[in-house]
């Protein structure tokens, strides 16, 4: 499964830090609140218990444009291109200085979510399709792309739970009008379009989301015991066995 | 843009966290940001833009750096092509002297320390410039950049760019009507004192 591994989508512009990566990269997608961060948490326990060497990495936590990023869409006053490029900085940042250094010492970077996310948002946003795939095109292509699909009407009760409405999850800085919920749902639909179509495009492995926890987290175990046979655990398997939440 | 400064100007940059590759997409982010919200709104106004360095000065910078030259393109084909782009030559020793007059404390990034040319930073400033002179030069067909000749002496110089830009001021919008600039046009005065009172001219 690591045919694709030390490819790049456009450019090699980083392709000297991926000479004998011996990681493996595997990647979260999915809208807001459909339980990505929940089942990178279920995996890392699992894989570190198998004897490997996990690490995890998401959008908007570099160092570098993390907090610029944040508070930029705190203000709501930057234009799509600068937001794009912002997220692009912190993607960059965290590509070079997390991502494949990890991969080259030999650890499995469970990443919650990666480019296509941002990709989505931007085509949602009317951002030109071409710009924004040469602007990441120098991202590492990912040993395995997880797609957790979801419907929206799954998805509100889901983020109501969670923390409610936000501003940029439905898209409020872009649609007309102040309605949260009409908005999110109206967002989320056109976003999920976009998904659906880039899940096509880039490969995606698609998961019915709605699913229990524990279904989805048995489905990612076994695609993912795929990606890293060949792996040598670091360390041997600890005794401790992993209780799942189920239902 | 204050935003976009921030994160580049704030403890990161101090902290020399910046690689070719995400020095290039900050400054970029923070050229977009001015495009978005300065640039094209006074350009759709009608206004004239004056701009300071543009995407070629990125084009030089990110190349010599050791970035695709195709990719840092199609990251700043958003920006607007200008109606004219000067490009102030002056042969590499000369920019040197000008530049390293005195031995300023050169920045980290500004001499090029980044990508290791040399150790020393005035050594790593010479080959640094060297490669974006080499850049520019290039880039004078590739974006037909008008050349000016910037070792003739500065008014020389002024009245050249005015020639080649007089052209184009046909139709665009006009300063705002100011009784004290009549005040001193119909007095022969230039305001030199004047000037100080005025709250600086937000410049576009």
């Amino acid at each position: 499964m690591s045919n694709k591994q030390g490819q790049f989508y456009g450019y090699d512009l980083l392709a000297e830090h991926i000479q004998d990566c011996k990681g493996r990269l595997i990647v979260l997608e999915g809208t807001d609140g459909v339980g990505r961060s929940s089942q990178i948490a279920l995996l890392r326990e699992w894989l570190e218990n198998e004897g490997y060497a996990v690490a995890t990495s998401g959008l908007k936590r570099g160092k570098l444009a993390g907090k610029g990023l944040n508070e930029a869409m705190e203000g709501h006053t930057l234009g799509d291109t600068t937001m794009n490029l912002l997220y692009a900085t912190d993607f960059a940042d965290r590509l070079e200085r997390e991502i494949l250094p990890a991969l080259r010492a030999g650890f499995i970077m469970l990443t919650d979510r990666y480019v296509y996310s941002i990709i989505a948002r931007a085509l949602v946003r009317g951002v030109d399709p071409h710009w924004i795939r040469e602007l990441f095109s120098f991202a590492l292509v990912p040993d395995i792309v997880f797609y957790l699909q979801t419907d929206v009407h799954r998805l509100v009760p889901r983020v109501l739970n969670a923390r409610g409405f936000d501003y940029w999850e439905s898209g409020l800085d872009f649609l007309p009008g102040r309605d949260y919920y009409d908005h999110f749902v109206e967002y989320q639909r056109r976003l999920l379009a976009q998904f659906d179509a880039i899940a096509d495009e880039y490969g995606f492995y698609r998961i019915d989301g709605s699913q229990s926890m524990h279904k989805v987290f048995i489905d990612l175990q076994v695609q993912i015991e795929n990606v890293i046979s060949g792996m040598k655990p670091t360390l041997p398997p600890s005794n401790g066995s992993l209780e799942v939440p189920t239902g | 843009m204050e935003l976009v400064l921030d994160s580049r100007r704030g403890h990161p940059a101090r902290k020399q966290l910046l690689t070719p590759l995400s020095f290039s997409l900050i400054h970029a982010a923070d050229f977009a940001d001015r495009m978005e919200r300065q640039m094209l709104p006074a350009l759709k106004a009608g206004a004239i833009v004056l701009a300071d360095r543009y995407i070629y000065t990125a084009f030089g910078r990110d190349v010599a750096r050791g970035l695709d030259p195709q990719f840092v393109r199609e990251i700043y084909n958003f920006a607007i092509r200008p109606t004219i782009a000067f490009y102030f030559r002056v042969p590499l020793e000369e920019s040197l002297k000008r530049i390293l007059i005195g031995r300023p404390q050169l920045k980290f990034y500004e001499a090029g320390l980044d990508i290791g040319l040399d150790e020393d930073p005035y050594e790593s400033f010479r080959l640094f410039q060297c490669q974006i002179l080499d850049e520019y030069d290039r880039m004078v067909d590739e974006f037909g950049l008008t050349v000016i000749d910037a070792t003739k002496p500065l008014l020389e110089q002024q009245e050249e760019v005015r020639e080649i830009v007089a052209p184009h001021l046909e139709n665009v919008l006009s300063a705002e009507h100011s009784a004290w600039r009549e005040a001193l046009t119909e007095e022969g005065l230039h305001g030199r004192y004047l000037e100080s009172l005025v709250p600086e001219q937000e410049t576009v």
